[in-house]
């Protein structure tokens, strides 16, 4: 068994041939999700699924992830955490805001909060990033898994208040969640170029591939400001 | 500028320079209670790349990133933890159902007074309810329609009686308070979508969000409704329309509210019970879910679907044996269980 770092944090594990994404487990001994335990060397990592995180299919498509220990992130859609738990892995000296909308969900986030030092949770719509401008700082990157029809627009107003100069964005885009029917290929084309194009941010989209086999019609997106001249 | 942020609250000068702070308590509960109040005004929360975290620093309310970071988060947790169980949401969605029901109570009986009034004046208008109101709070007399109303014509060789001071006053700001409530009423059903589908994005995507609102609603709340079973569920709603049955003669319910959906309503009548039955068990899970995750589940709109096929293809035609189950499946249009919407 022998643990590989692929990215900042980020290790590709292979056992008996077969290979797994895994992160280092910031509290030992705890899985999140029911996800596998795995000790090499004396260190607990955590496997990472894939199918069960935008993310984690974005590292296998080869995205240069620009999470490193010390980023600040804000993750919008955090959901119950399966994803973000493996990013508060990944910045052990950094920081996570969690930004989730449904009440319900945020219950089980707060359970992983309680249980790690680096995440922040905050219960808000991430349409109004006014409502959390008071708690959240600048950021190094924003992951962005929120499943809405408006998901760019979410983005760039969340980019252009949180986003450092240098920052980074990282997007899953749904693509049934913007049209049902259409074509997912001419939704994602249409994403893009609203990206680079709509706002008054100016996203320069650094790289985009379709997360499949693991997440059937979504594009992964990252991107970042574009300098101004 | 005076800007809100966790810790405290800052004056800037015109260059985002720091001129004065007044911090508050250092104490999780204060800062916890202050983070939940909401924040309406755009003119003072910090401007788009403010540095908090040095700001902090600057003004010594913490003295290290760590402090920093441990703080923000027990005070975010604790916040976090007040706002999921400060009333649970569905109450708001309850009250709005039923707000929404009490203003069409208000607005039918309304609307038919002004469909009086007004036909004194205007009898050919062919217009009721919303329509009616609006366009009499808008013109007054037909005296004040324009040209470019298609309803001109009619306007101009009406047979109705001059509609002029006091009287045009009176019934114009009639028509206004109706055009007010429809105008509530729409608010409220955007808050009711807003919230459903915050509250139960499953529940939204097999029933919709109005149907599934006022399940909720019947049911007394999300939480009561998810531990309803499914044959349950199918009928909610529907003694609202026995009454009317027993009262009217209106035809007995075979559906509960459920039946408003289109996937039901237009369906041939012979696949009505069948399809009807799938819907229930869908919106049964639905609604486990959200109670029990929160996170929107595809698979069971898919599944509903494939279920949905399987029983039209299955049941392409009216079954055969006639005379003796007639009635079974009611004969379309006029059978109406759970009403309006
Ligand atoms: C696909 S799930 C995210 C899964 C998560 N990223 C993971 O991998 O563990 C999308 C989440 O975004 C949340 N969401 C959708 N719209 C939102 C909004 N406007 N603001 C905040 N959260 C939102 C939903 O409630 C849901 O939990």
């Amino acid at each position: 068994m022998a643990a590989k770092e692929v990215s900042a944090g980020i290790f590709e594990i292979t056992e008996r041939g077969g290979k797994q994404l895994a992160t280092i487990n910031l509290v030992p001994g705890a899985s999140v999700y029911g996800e596998k335990l795995i000790e090499i060397k004396g260190c607990e990592y955590r496997i990472w699924n894939p199918k069960r995180s935008k993310l984690a299919a974005m590292v296998i498509k080869k995205f240069n992830i620009p999470i490193k220990r010390d980023s600040k992130v804000l993750y919008l859609g955090a959901a119950s955490g399966t994803t973000v738990s493996h990013v508060s892995d990944i910045v052990s000296d950094g920081i996570v805001y969690a930004v989730e909308f449904s009440p319900r969900t945020m219950r089980d986030l707060i359970g992983l909060c309680d249980e790690r030092p680096n995440i922040i949770p905050i219960l808000a719509d991430a349409n109004r990033p006014q409502a959390y401008a008071h708690i959240v700082e600048e950021v190094d990157v924003i992951f962005q898994d929120v499943a809405q029809p408006n998901q760019s627009e979410i983005a760039a107003v969340n980019v252009k208040r949180f986003l450092k100069s240098d920052g980074h964005l990282l997007l899953s885009i749904k693509a049934r969640s913007i049209d049902t029917v259409a074509n997912p290929k001419k939704v994602f084309k249409e994403e893009v170029r609203k990206l680079e194009h709509d706002f008054d941010v100016g996203f320069e989209v650094l790289d985009s591939r379709e997360l499949m086999p693991f997440h059937e019609d979504h594009l992964g997106v990252m991107a970042r400001v574009r300098p101004a001249l | 500028m005076k800007i809100i942020t966790w810790f405290g609250t800052l004056t800037l000068d015109d260059n985002g320079k720091l001129l004065e702070w007044d911090l508050f308590q250092k104490d999780t509960n204060v800062l916890a209670e202050s983070l939940v109040q909401p924040k309406e005004t755009e003119i003072d929360i910090p401007p788009a790349g403010f540095n908090l975290r040095a700001v902090a620093m600057e003004c010594g309310f913490v003295a290290s990133n760590d402090e920093y970071n441990n703080l923000l988060r027990d005070v975010s947790i604790r916040a976090a933890k007040q706002q999921i169980s400060s009333g649970t949401p569905d109450m708001g969605v309850i009250q709005a159902v039923e707000a929404l029901d009490d203003i069409d109570e208000t607005t039918n009986t309304l609307s038919e007074r002004l469909a009086e009034w007004n036909g004194m004046y205007f009898p050919e208008v062919g217009l009721s309810s919303e329509p009616l109101a609006r366009f009499v709070a808008k013109y007054g007399s037909r005296s004040n329609v324009l040209p470019d109303d298609n309803l001109y014509e009619k306007a101009t060789s009406s047979m109705g009686a001059e509609l002029t001071g006091l009287d045009e006053k009176l019934v114009k700001g009639f028509a206004d308070n109706i055009c007010t409530l429809y105008d509530s009423r729409s608010r409220i059903e955007e808050y009711l979508v807003k919230s459903m589908e915050i509250t139960a994005p499953n529940l939204v995507n097999i029933a919709g969000a109005l149907i599934g609102a006022r399940l909720v609603s019947m049911a007394g709340g999300l939480e009561k409704l998810a531990r309803f079973p499914s044959s349950t569920i199918q009928v909610i709603g529907a003694n609202r329309a026995l009454f009317k049955h027993l009262r009217a003669r209106a035809p007995s319910p075979k559906h509960g509210i459920i039946f408003n959906n289109p996937i039901i309503k237009n369906a041939p009548w012979w696949q009505r019970g069948k399809i009807s039955r799938a819907f229930a068990a869908k919106i049964t899970l639905a609604v486990r879910m959200d109670v029990y995750s929160g996170e929107l589940n595809e698979s069971i709109k898919t599944e509903l679907d494939a279920k949905i096929e399987s029983i039209k293809a299955a049941n392409p035609r009216p079954p055969k044996r006639e005379n003796k189950n007639k009635n079974k499946g009611g004969k379309g249009r006029k059978q109406k269980a759970g009403g309006r919407r």
